[in-house]
């Protein structure tokens, strides 16, 4: 399955994939864009990723048949990058999961099994994006799925688990939103004061643990990043 | 030479002044916007005059009533939108080099012509550095604009510098008036039918009062069929097609990524000609073929 490339532009060009790149295909994803990245990181300023997308911003774009080529190159390796599994504690507790309750009453589903559908996925980190530090994860039980509030919340807090869609994130900042607020988490997403100011690669896995309200008091009395397992 | 801390006190200023130096490339794998100067070639033309680096930081503005004294000398360019610029109550030039002496007053005043006025300062302004950049914005450093008060540090040789006010070069303004804004197709380009492409060459769009360092809305509406896309790449330049049919242009602080359809991409060069209009006034793309 050979990606498309689009030219837009002396400074950008997409690679594109006709498929959500998720699961097994995110490995294949990071891999071109860490080759790209190693081949032409003298021409190239950055590179961004989505969902079914790499776009390269290029300092110096090269001749379209070699960057080409060497897509048709890349496509041959098989080499399964190196990922980590992160666990983050979060409270389900009603009192930070605002809308646990209606979501509950829409889906006619028990909050328990909500809680316990949301904690037993392991999810994947695709790409960061909306926010500094927001992760755009996949691997949501679809029996989660809820479509995104029509009028959105004017603040949700930093931390707000939250279902949105097919998707589940974590809200790294105060920030205004259409998501579901499930739960809390005491680990911070974003720190500004660090480089890189996040914990997690694309790649990694991310699980849930549920946590207590007693507990959630203790670990964000001193927020700090997580360590892999 | 003699370099000192000094300070730049904020006497007056409305909304949205911030501190800018070219932004946080290589920062957008971790969802941080590249917040760079709205107007490049303007923040570029300040530091080349006064012989900084090009990533030296600057003072980005767009309301009038901005009003800075300088402690101590130093030499400053002002540059990008036309406004009244006084030195001490005196009316000086709006654009180019100025020295500056022991506690002198800058006050720009009505921005006549454009909408962003840059000040950059020999040496570039020294304020906090968070993830490579001065730039400010809201969730990376501790203040996302400059407020009245504030102390802005810089440095100082302690002499009034000295420079040729003949052989300066003009600041050439003619883009701020320019309605012509060059465009690339975006990824999503070929999903509008040819009718709805030739309709959005074919018309002028006005700058609606949506406009901020994220973004600028335009008025005019177009008829939108295709759905949202997977949330893919975008850049300051991107124009986004929204699920109710407005133009999304995105400018400096935008996010990393979006869910609309990409459907132009501004040419870099003229993203200022788009970044300097003010609300009310107009512009037409035109399509340059990749």
């Amino acid at each position: 399955m050979n990606p498309e490339i689009k030219h837009i532009g002396p400074k950008l060009t997409e690679i594109s994939w006709p498929i959500w790149m998720v699961g097994d295909l995110l490995m294949k994803r990071i891999q071109v864009e860490s080759s790209i990245q190693k081949k032409f990181s003298n021409e190239i300023l950055e590179t961004r990723a989505g969902y079914q997308t790499i776009c390269i911003h290029w300092k110096e774009k090269p001749e379209n048949e070699v960057l080409s080529k060497f897509l048709n190159q890349v496509q041959n390796i098989s080499k399964t990058p190196e990922f980590n599994v992160w666990e983050i504690p979060v409270c389900y507790d009603p009192t930070f999961g605002k809308d646990l309750k209606a979501v509950s009453e829409t889906k006619s589903m028990q909050i328990q099994e909500i809680i316990g559908l949301h904690s037993e996925s392991s999810y994947q980190l695709n790409f960061y994006g909306f926010l500094p530090g927001f992760m755009y994860l996949s691997g949501l039980n679809p029996l989660l799925t809820h479509p995104r509030k029509a009028v959105p919340d004017r603040i949700i807090e930093a931390g707000s688990v939250a279902i949105g869609g097919n998707q589940t994130g974590i809200y790294p900042h105060d920030s205004p939103g259409g998501w579901h607020v499930i739960g809390k988490t005491p680990t911070p997403f974003f720190d500004p004061f660090c480089d890189p100011p996040v914990w997690a690669k694309p790649g990694d896995q991310i699980r849930f643990t549920p946590i207590t309200m007693a507990e959630y008091d203790r670990m964000s009395a001193h927020p700090k990043f997580p360590k892999a397992k | 030479m003699i370099k000192d801390w000094t300070f730049a006190k904020i006497l007056a200023t409305g909304p949205g002044t911030s501190i800018r130096d070219l932004g946080r490339l290589g920062y957008a794998q971790y969802g941080v916007p590249l917040s760079g100067p709205a107007d490049l070639q303007a923040f570029l033309w300040n530091n080349h005059l006064l012989q900084n680096n090009e990533n030296d930081a600057q003072l980005e503005l767009s309301q009038p009533g901005f009003k800075i004294q300088f402690l101590a000398p130093t030499l400053i360019s002002i540059s990008g939108a036309l406004s009244k610029v006084k030195l001490n109550n005196k009316l000086i030039n709006n654009t180019g080099l100025q020295e500056i002496n022991f506690e002198d007053i800058l006050e720009i005043g009505n921005i006549e012509s454009g909408s962003i006025v840059y000040i950059g300062v020999k040496h570039g302004f020294q304020s906090e550095q968070i993830l490579k950049s001065r730039s400010q914005l809201k969730g990376i450093t501790k203040t996302f604009q400059i407020a009245k008060g504030d102390e802005v540090p810089y440095f100082t040789n302690q002499e009034i510098p000295q420079f040729n006010r003949l052989s300066q070069v003009k600041w050439n303004s003619r883009y701020l008036s320019e309605e012509l804004v060059r465009v690339f197709p975006g990824p999503e380009w070929n999903l509008l039918t040819p009718h709805i492409q030739e309709f959005l060459l074919g018309q002028s769009f006005h700058i609606s009062t949506m406009k901020n360092s994220m973004a600028v809305q335009l008025e005019e509406l177009i008829p939108n069929e295709i759905p949202g896309i997977a949330s893919a790449p975008v850049f300051p330049g991107t124009i986004q097609l929204t699920s109710g049919g407005k133009l999304l242009c995105l400018l400096q602080d935008a996010q990393v990524t979006g869910g609309y359809p990409r459907i132009l991409q501004v040419m870099e060069d003229d993203l200022r000609i788009l970044a300097q209009k003010k609300p009310g006034q107009k512009l037409r793309f035109l399509l340059v073929k990749n």
